[in-house]
């Protein structure tokens, strides 16, 4: 097929070049033209009218490896080899193969695919393997099994990415270069190949070995019954988390096949010197069956990047953590409540995953569009979200409000604008991070619109309850949920920015002053209003239920136990102080003149304010504060109370911060947290908090006051919230 | 951009425009006029590594440093099958000869 389209190629280049050769008529000029060149002066360019500087800036710098892909074709002696010729001229061996050269192929086919997923292309890396341009006449079976089974499984993973939709350039190519992946074997064929290969070399494990030959030939024999018997479970893995169908059941096969995978790839890393030339390090596989330059033609002209393929046993270790995170991938349908799901989905990229389990994370949530799981409807998970977390009346059993049309016909038009923006909110968080904050930005456009909508709805469905039998206030019911929301992002936004390494030091002061005076106050005003409103509904139920003493026994029992969202409060409550401390702290940095600014005439700290804080500019709730309100609010808090405030008064206002924060942290911890990432995140703010504290303690001590040293802020303990040290 | 370009360099054959955008008027050599009259002509450049790029002569420099625009590119001489390359820069410490197409 695809010499079948190269040949194509060729013969419309070869017409070309025949009808070219007719009109060309060169001339050598190369003396001529090395010499006129001499009375160009140092640095002046001749060129045409029409061709600047600008323009030139887009051409591709010949000989330069970086740039020119055709670069490396040239170089030794060796002319690739297609398919046909390497067989031809016996450098690919068809049959016969020594068990070690098939692991070796195994291996470096895996590094390649690796590769792949590491961004790049599938023509430089997984297609640089010559036995895969025509597995059909490989002789050896297990070496053309495994060829098949490796189209099946770039094949879907290829499927899964493209279905998530979670990709940009730089993490994946989906371009296949002519190649053809769906070979006209079924799953079913492929997986009773492999279980073919794989029993026959069980079988050959079971004969003891009697001497030093064959007992390496039994151990490369056990070695190649792990990678086939690992390649059968991976397709299969893959193939049944892709499935929408019965994604229950599935995923809990997954997990078996999961384990089951990680122990054979704990055989395979450790039997990767098995593989021939496994110690031998390049850049590309350097075996028989491998060509580099077999697809550089292919190329487009400015081909990125230069092709690294990974070493065997760095791309066995990636795909054993590949299985991990897989393995939490298949977690997530333990989580049915939407606020638990997308909490999931965050911490998920935190870790950074790499783009296949990125995807498969959000195939496996919304398999299908507005599907969670592809059974239940996404409006109903986001309407029992709404429920359980401020309970509006107009949603709640036995509230007849939502019989009016025009109520329901508002209340369901809500939610159909909720699932396509929180739909927007869990697809945003598979993107790399560095794509997640542009991305979060323009999300805030749509929560604008939505929490205008909400509050419209809130309004709505108040006049309306207050008309009806059993009248009660519905007001800021959606509104604060969508609110909650926004804030949340807002949050995300400014810190991602610490995370990508965005701010300057010398800025820090007002994203930190930003998030403590008011994001974080926001968000713990939205959740408290939450919080009162669902106590309201509870004896709102208790009034209108008070049957039987049974009932009233457990209500009494819900009361002992502490309020659903205590924990979150005092988190937010630590984190604000954390800013808190840290505002301080870098208002008395600047005070004592430690942190560098930049030269004035090119700074105006406006302009990166209003830059900084821009994409909260379209929102009404919160209202964006203007940078006059930043001066007059903070230079009011200079001059307060008495005139002199000091670098160490600062200091101390930020210790008493981070003192109040490791408070709030402990009592937290003593809310024995169910998540475990929830302890952890709490056990490293704790750690920041208390490190920060007696830093700032020293400062406000005088501690080398005299030296104009900038402080060095730390992000290795927690990727927001930096340990100051003093230099 | 055609417009920026034209009210930058108002008499282009009179003048040199130097790198850094500025146009002085300068006394064109007789070299610089034979430069500028292969300007947009089709050009073949051998490299060092024996490839062989043809395409429009745009730009050079002293140091031969060459632009050629819509360029394909070729193994060897002997080479037909071009790839297509769109806008280079040769290196002139890598260019062995130029051919002109007269």
């Amino acid at each position: 097929m695809t010499a079948l389209a190269r040949d194509l190629v060729e013969n419309i280049h070869e017409k070309e070049m025949h009808f070219d050769q007719l009109t060309y008529n060169w001339v050598d000029i190369t003396n001529d033209f090395f010499s006129s060149v001499q009375s160009l002066e140092l640095g002046e360019l001749l060129h045409d009218e029409l061709f600047g500087l600008f323009e030139a800036m887009s051409a591709i710098e010949m000989m330069d490896p970086k740039m020119d892909a055709g670069m490396l074709c040239n170089r030794g002696n060796s002319k690739p080899y297609s398919f046909k010729q390497a067989v031809d001229s016996g450098a690919l061996k068809l049959h016969n193969l020594t068990l070690a050269e098939v692991i070796g192929i195994i291996d470096s086919t895996y590094s390649c695919i690796v590769s792949w997923l590491e961004g790049h292309s599938l023509a430089q890396t997984v297609f640089t393997n010559l036995y895969l341009h025509q597995p059909g006449q490989i002789l050896d079976k297990s070496l053309r099994t495994f060829c098949y089974a490796i189209y099946k499984i770039i094949e879907i993973i290829k499927d899964c990415i493209n279905k998530a939709m979670v990709f940009e350039e730089e993490d994946f190519q989906s371009v296949t270069y002519g190649y053809r992946l769906q070979q006209d074997i079924t799953e079913q064929k492929t997986i009773a190949m492999l279980k073919e290969v794989e029993e026959e070399l069980h079988r050959k494990s079971r004969i003891k070995p009697v001497d030093d030959e064959s007992n390496r030939e039994y151990n490369d024999a056990l070695a190649l019954y792990a990678r086939i018997r690992f390649t059968k479970m991976f397709y299969q893995t893959l193939s049944l988390m892709g499935r929408k169908e019965q994604l229950h059941q599935n995923l809990a096969d997954c997990q078996r096949l999961l384990s089951n995978c990680s122990d054979m790839m704990q055989v395979m890393i450790k039997t990767v010197s098995r593989g021939v030339k496994a110690d031998e390090l390049c850049d590309h596989p350097n075996i028989m069956g491998f060509d580099p330059m077999v697809n550089q033609r292919l190329l487009p002209p400015t081909f990125p990047r230069y092709t690294k393929i990974k070493p065997r046993s760095e791309a066995l270790e990636y795909i054993d953590e590949l299985l991990n995170r897989l393995k939490t991938v298949s977690k997530i349908t333990g989580y049915t409540s939407f606020h638990g799901a997308l909490d999931f989905f965050l911490e998920f990229s935190r870790q950074s995953p790499c783009i296949l389990s990125r995807s498969m994370l959000q195939i496996v949530y919304l398999p299908l569009t507005n599907r969670v799981f592809g059974t239940q409807s996404f409006g109903d998970v986001l309407r029992d979200a709404a429920r359980a977390f401020i309970a509006p009346p107009a949603l709640m059993p036995k509230i007849t409000l939502l019989q009016n049309h025009q109520a329901k016909d508002y209340v369901d038009g809500f939610l159909g604008h909720c699932v396509c923006l929180f739909g927007s909110l869990v697809q945003l968080s598979g993107h790399n991070r560095a794509r997640q904050r542009d991305k979060l930005a323009h999300l805030l456009e749509d929560f604008a619109a939505l929490q205008d909508e909400a509050e419209r709805v809130d309004s709505y469905l108040h006049t309306l309850s207050l008309k009806s039998d059993t009248p009660r206030p519905h007001l800021a019911y959606f509104g604060t949920w969508i609110l909650y929301h926004t804030l949340r992002v807002m949050v995300m936004y400014l810190l991602s920015g610490f995370e990508l390494e965005l701010y300057s030091v010398h800025e820090y002061h007002y994203i930190f002053w930003y998030l403590y005076e008011f994001l974080y106050g926001w968000l713990m005003s939205a959740i408290t209003r939450a919080d009162s409103f669902l106590m309201e509904q509870d004896i709102h139920s208790e009034t209108h239920k008070g049957r039987g003493a049974k009932k009233s026994a457990k209500n009494k029992k819900k009361k002992s136990t502490p309020r659903p969202y205590s924990l979150e409060i005092l988190m937010y409550q630590a984190m604000q102080n954390i800013c808190g401390g840290y505002y301080k702290a870098l208002m008395g940095f600047r005070m004592d003149k430690k942190i560098p600014l930049p030269e004035s005439h090119f700074d105006s700290e406006r302009v990166r304010y209003e830059h900084r804080l821009l994409p909260f500019a379209s929102l009404l709730t919160p209202p964006p504060v203007p940078y006059q309100e930043f001066l007059d609010m903070t230079s009011g808090q200079m001059l307060n109370r008495d005139e002199t405030v000091t670098s160490e008064k600062q200091y101390l206002a930020g210790c008493g911060h981070f003192h109040q924060a490791r408070n709030m942290l402990e009592s937290a911890l003593s809310l024995y947290p169910a998540n475990v990432h929830t302890v952890n995140q709490i056990n490293d703010l704790l750690k920041v908090s208390k490190t920060n504290f007696i830093v700032l303690k020293l400062l406000a001590g005088g501690h080398k006051k005299d030296s104009t040293e900038p402080p060095i802020f730390d992000f290795s303990c927690h990727q927001h919230f930096p340990l100051i040290k003093l230099a | 951009m055609k417009d920026t370009v034209h009210s930058m360099s108002t008499t282009p054959n009179t003048e040199a425009v130097h790198g850094n955008g500025e146009a002085l008027p300068v006394e064109e050599s007789p070299a610089k006029l034979k430069l500028r009259g292969w300007l947009n002509r089709h050009l073949k450049i051998k490299m060092t590594d024996g490839r062989v790029l043809t395409g429009a002569f745009l730009c050079t420099d002293r140091d031969a440093n060459v632009i050629l625009g819509s360029c394909s590119e070729f193994l060897s001489e002997e080479h037909t099958e071009a790839r297509a390359l769109g806008l280079v820069m040769v290196p002139g410490r890598h260019i062995v000869t130029i051919h002109l197409d007269a």
